[in-house]
């Protein structure tokens, strides 16, 4: 008995000495949310890295990282560093939410980020219950309007303007441009083209040809070619692809062996020169002349303060990489969620971080031409686009020399030529 | 001490011995008085008996019998016999064997001989009626729980346990007997609040009716038993028949011959078989994972269009051979027991059912407009509109309130095609809200005595997850089928290991009145393939969304 007592008593003891040690040592704020602690704060990224619609997309999370690390160095956000956890998910939906759920119960994450793609980004909602959870899913890469808005994705933020606004800029250059001309439409038979369709009616475009396609299906060699068929029965002198850039290759490679030509007029998301590197770099010339939209200054304007300081940074980060629109899109993406967190303040929580981007959003620092639009009824990042036309090695180069913005809504609201002066860039890109 | 600790150690080893010889010398003949026939060899003591109904029990408890039994619900059993013509849902005949304990059915007494060499009893009953019998499994449980008490007076704690239809029972029985039952142990639960599992299998039936065979019985069977039962097999027959088709037609995208019109229309307007298939699948919220199909691989040459576009499809193949025919067994028996037709779809909106799908499986879907084009052929077949006066029995044989009074441990696999793990989140979500009312009147108590008492947790869910990749296929590039089934895919597929972790775990939280902290519990899980984690999450049933 006393031999237990005593026994009782030292462990007692070494208990409440390892409890008072663990106590002094804790920081002064414990975090409550995972994926925190005093000093760092985890994300993570579930992207193609291996895949179909891996080229061009897999450089994202590694330009996310090096803005990061970036940021890091200059003493990270709020006194924390931020690590960037990065998934394969192929882009398949179902290896998405596998990710995503490897990122959320094993990683620990405090936020997804960046998540690529309207379909895996639904899915892992979907599936994952993110909004139930509380998880914020900060600035995903796709326009789906649906994402932007509250009610239906409450912890999910968008970066892009929506492929509504999208639609509607382009129709409104349609009308503008290409009045009297057999116009033909190829879209993406989901969400977004559900979404493109929309923004077209509201516009008041209608196409004499609509060419839907079931995402992944462009991969079948039959698609293109069946896709050029129609558009030679039908004499379509225009043709909107809206669709993403494996889509375009594959237009663009079957109109050219049919000796097929119209005017492509491309969404912002199809017309990636990386991506369509990847298949043939041949492909890339096909881009000439084609119109392309972007509410980001373009990779190659070294003028744009934003693009010389992410060029600066990629070059160091990633010397053997070409720096392209995907690169741009993942630092700005970064740079978004580092202004967010910064926002959030020391005392960070997933709820107070969602409700910040939602007061003070609109007011961040950003590389966009165009204002972002988060407010607490709206989630929607970017609201409008620059139109431009594709060089022969498949730049993207404002019409006129510069960037005239057009902006609107995913509702009723017209397009307007932007007013928005874009605010300096913070002192060395660095949260203030 | 020392002594008694080593006679234990002598008894529980001769015990299990024992027992591992009687499974094979066989268990006393079934009596027909109220008191059991018993034996007892080796320090352990059998019991087989019939209760007041009839229905046939065991149990059985060694010499170290520690006070503490399982009571154990066998999962649900047809209610008719099933020709071998039938199968692979055949050959069965109908059969009220009592089960002691999970695996015991099939042979496999390793979770009994484990337990009852721990020195807990153990105890079941093969209940007087199959099919949907919560009735007759309530008075069976409770009689047996007397009966066993008697037997053995120095019986203290009761745990009841089952699997599938058998854990609706064991929760049945501790919703309405809660004095009888101090703990549980919920596997693979059929936890339907009132009608998710009826909109479950009527909503899958109705869907394989309005496309491939307009003669499939979704309800409406006949009142006359011998009909009825003429029904059912001739159902069960039509969907496997369909099956087969479907299956012949999936990498043409052919239709089954017996497809409806508007099934017919929808081939010639280039919509495969397959999309309607996990078209099907959607609208009841089916799993698109199954046994031999994770939904990210594919085979050499299409590893990445095939779970895009075909992968979904044949996964909701696998998992509609089971929800097909036990759609045709508990629709109809559900209707015997109602007194009229359960499924009613006259309201229900597929579209919203679909919408969170379409754009996850578009190019399976073979795109929007086609989705549009599928729900739109629905139109083509009346909806079912049940018995109002029926659908208000639903929860006298398979509802349950959801309240977990008592320790209860869960086992769910993560893509359980039978009993839905949306089941399992139904209960989970409503034991977070009722625990959340709990901590409310715990801090409203705090402030008028200052002292707070945190409610204790009382349900620990165990998940049996699906990997992300386990599919094989064979080299002409289909899923191989005689691969192991995935982790977390089919209906109940547990070890023996993760019975007895669960049984221990529950065991230990009724001794103790409390679970330990998560550390242990996730070392235990970790320890037998099982996961504990709070905070995931599975869809709950697509007809409660």
């Amino acid at each position: 008995m006393t031999r237990t007592n005593r026994r009782k008593l030292a462990l007692t003891s070494a208990v409440l000495a390892v409890a008072a040690m663990t106590a002094s040592s804790l920081p002064a704020q414990a975090a409550s949310d995972p994926g925190l602690t005093s000093t760092t704060i985890k994300l993570g990224i579930t992207v193609p890295l291996t895949g179909i619609a891996s080229p061009g997309y897999n450089k994202i999370p590694g330009a996310m990282k090096a803005y990061f690390d970036y940021v890091n160095a200059n003493g990270g956000v709020n006194g924390r560093k931020i690590t960037l956890v990065i998934k394969d998910d192929q882009y398949i939906p179902t290896t998405a939410v596998a990710k995503a759920n490897e990122l959320i119960l094993k990683d620990k994450v405090f936020a997804l980020v960046g998540t690529l793609g309207t379909a895996s980004t639904k899915a892992i909602s979907a599936s994952t219950q993110l909004a139930k959870r509380g998880i914020p899913s900060l600035f995903v890469n796709t326009g789906f309007s649906g994402f932007a808005d509250p009610k239906g994705y409450p912890t999910t933020f968008s970066i892009l303007p929506s492929y509504q606004m999208e639609a509607k800029v382009m129709g409104k250059f349609l009308k503008e441009k290409y009045a009297d001309k057999k116009l033909a439409l190829i879209y993406q038979d989901d969400d977004f083209g559900r979404d493109a369709l929309a923004g077209f009616k509201q516009a008041g475009i209608t196409f004499g040809t609509y060419i839907p396609y079931a995402s992944g299906s462009q991969s079948l060699p039959a698609t293109g070619a069946g896709w050029i068929s129609k558009l030679k029965a039908s004499g379509a002198e225009v043709t909107v692809l809206f669709g993403v850039s494996s889509a375009s290759t594959a237009a663009l490679a079957n109109a050219y062996a049919a000796q097929f030509k119209t005017q492509w007029v491309l969404g912002s998301v199809g017309g990636d020169a990386t991506t369509i590197a990847a298949t043939n770099k041949a492909y890339v010339p096909l881009l000439y002349g084609a119109k392309g939209f972007s509410f980001a200054p373009a990779p190659t304007d070294a003028t744009d303060e934003y693009i010389k300081l992410f060029q600066s940074i990629y070059a160091t980060a990633q010397p053997t990489q070409t720096f392209d629109n995907n690169v741009v899109a993942g630092m700005s993406n970064a740079f978004v969620a580092v202004q967010a967190l910064k926002a959030a303040g020391s005392d960070l929580t997933r709820a107070g971080l969602i409700k910040t981007i939602e007061a003070k959003g609109a007011s961040f620092a950003n590389p966009f031409l165009t204002p972002l639009g988060y407010s607490a009824t709206s989630h929607v990042g970017a609201t409008g686009y620059w139109i431009g036309t594709y060089d022969p090695t498949g730049a993207l180069k404002p019409d006129g020399g510069k960037y005239t913005v057009y902006t609107t809504d995913s509702g009723n609201g017209p397009v307007v030529e932007s007013t928005y002066k874009r605010p300096a860039m913070p002192a060395k890109g660095l949260p203030n | 001490m020392k002594i008694s600790f080593k006679k234990s150690r002598v008894i529980t080893t001769v015990a299990s011995a024992a027992l591992v010889a009687t499974a094979v010398i066989g268990i006393p003949s079934v009596a027909q008085a109220a008191d059991p026939q018993c034996a007892t060899a080796s320090y352990v003591t059998q019991c087989a008996g019939a209760g007041a109904d009839g229905a046939p029990y065991l149990f059985i408890a060694a010499a170290n019998f520690n006070g503490t039994v399982f009571i154990w619900s066998h999962g649900i059993r047809p209610a008719i016999n099933i020709p071998a013509t039938l199968a692979p849902a055949g050959p069965y005949t109908i059969t009220n064997a009592a089960e002691p304990g999970p695996l015991a059915a099939s042979g496999d007494l390793s979770v009994v001989n484990a337990l009852v060499a721990a020195g807990y009893g153990v105890a079941g009953s093969g209940f007087s009626r199959q099919s949907l019998n919560v009735k007759e499994a309530l008075a069976a449980n409770v009689e047996l729980i007397a009966t066993f008490k008697k037997k053995f007076p120095t019986t203290k704690k009761v745990i009841a346990w089952g699997n599938s239809l058998g854990a609706m029972h064991s929760q049945k029985l501790v919703e309405t007997n809660p004095e009888l039952v101090d703990g549980l142990v919920l596997a693979c639960p059929a936890a339907n609040p009132n009608d998710g599992l009826v909109n479950y299998f009527g909503d899958a039936l109705y869907g394989f009716k309005a496309f491939f065979d307009p003669t499939i019985k979704v309800g409406g069977y006949s009142t006359d038993p011998v009909t009825r039962q003429t029904e059912q097999l001739a159902n069960i027959g039509k969907v496997l028949t369909v099956l087969g088709k479907l299956q012949a037609g999936l990498s043409s995208g052919a239709w089954p011959d017996t497809s409806s019109p508007a099934g017919k229309a929808l081939e010639a307007a280039g919509i495969p078989s397959r999309s309607a298939l996990l078209l099907v699948g959607s609208m009841a919220g089916i799993p698109t994972r199954s046994k031999h199909v994770d939904g990210t691989s594919g085979p050499a040459g299409a590893a990445e269009t095939y779970p895009l576009a075909v992968a979904p499809a044949v996964a909701i193949l696998e998992n509609m051979g089971t929800v097909g025919v036990a759609g045709s067994l508990l629709l109809a028996d559900g209707e015997l027991l109602a007194g009229g037709k359960v499924f009613d779809n006259s309201k229900t909106d597929y579209a919203a059912r679909v919408a969170s799908d379409r754009d996850i499986y578009s190019f399976a879907f073979s795109g929007n407009s086609a989705v549009d084009a599928m729900i739109g052929a629905l139109a083509a077949t009346p909806r079912e509109k049940a018995d109002a006066a029926a659908v208000a029995k639903i929860p006298s044989f398979v509802g349950l309130k959801g309240t977990v009074a008592k320790p209860t441990v869960m086992i769910v696999g993560e893509s359980d095609e039978y009993a839905p793990a949306s089941g399992a989140q139904w209960l989970i979500d409503s034991y977070g809200d009722q625990f959340a009312a709990a901590k409310d009147a715990a801090i409203a108590a705090a402030k008028s005595s200052r002292n707070y008492q945190a409610p204790v947790n009382k349900l620990v869910t165990l998940w049996q997850k699906t990997a992300p990749k386990y599919s094989k296929f064979t080299a002409a590039g289909s899923p191989d089928l005689s691969a192991a089934a995935g982790a977390g895919t089919g209906h109940c597929l547990y070890t023996s290991a993760q019975y007895i972790a669960a049984a221990k775990m529950a065991a230990g939280a009724v001794s103790t009145g409390k679970f330990p902290n998560q550390g242990p519990i996730t070392t235990a899980a970790k320890k037998v393939g099982l996961s504990y984690d709070k905070k995931f999450r599975v869809p709950t049933y697509k007809s409660l969304a």
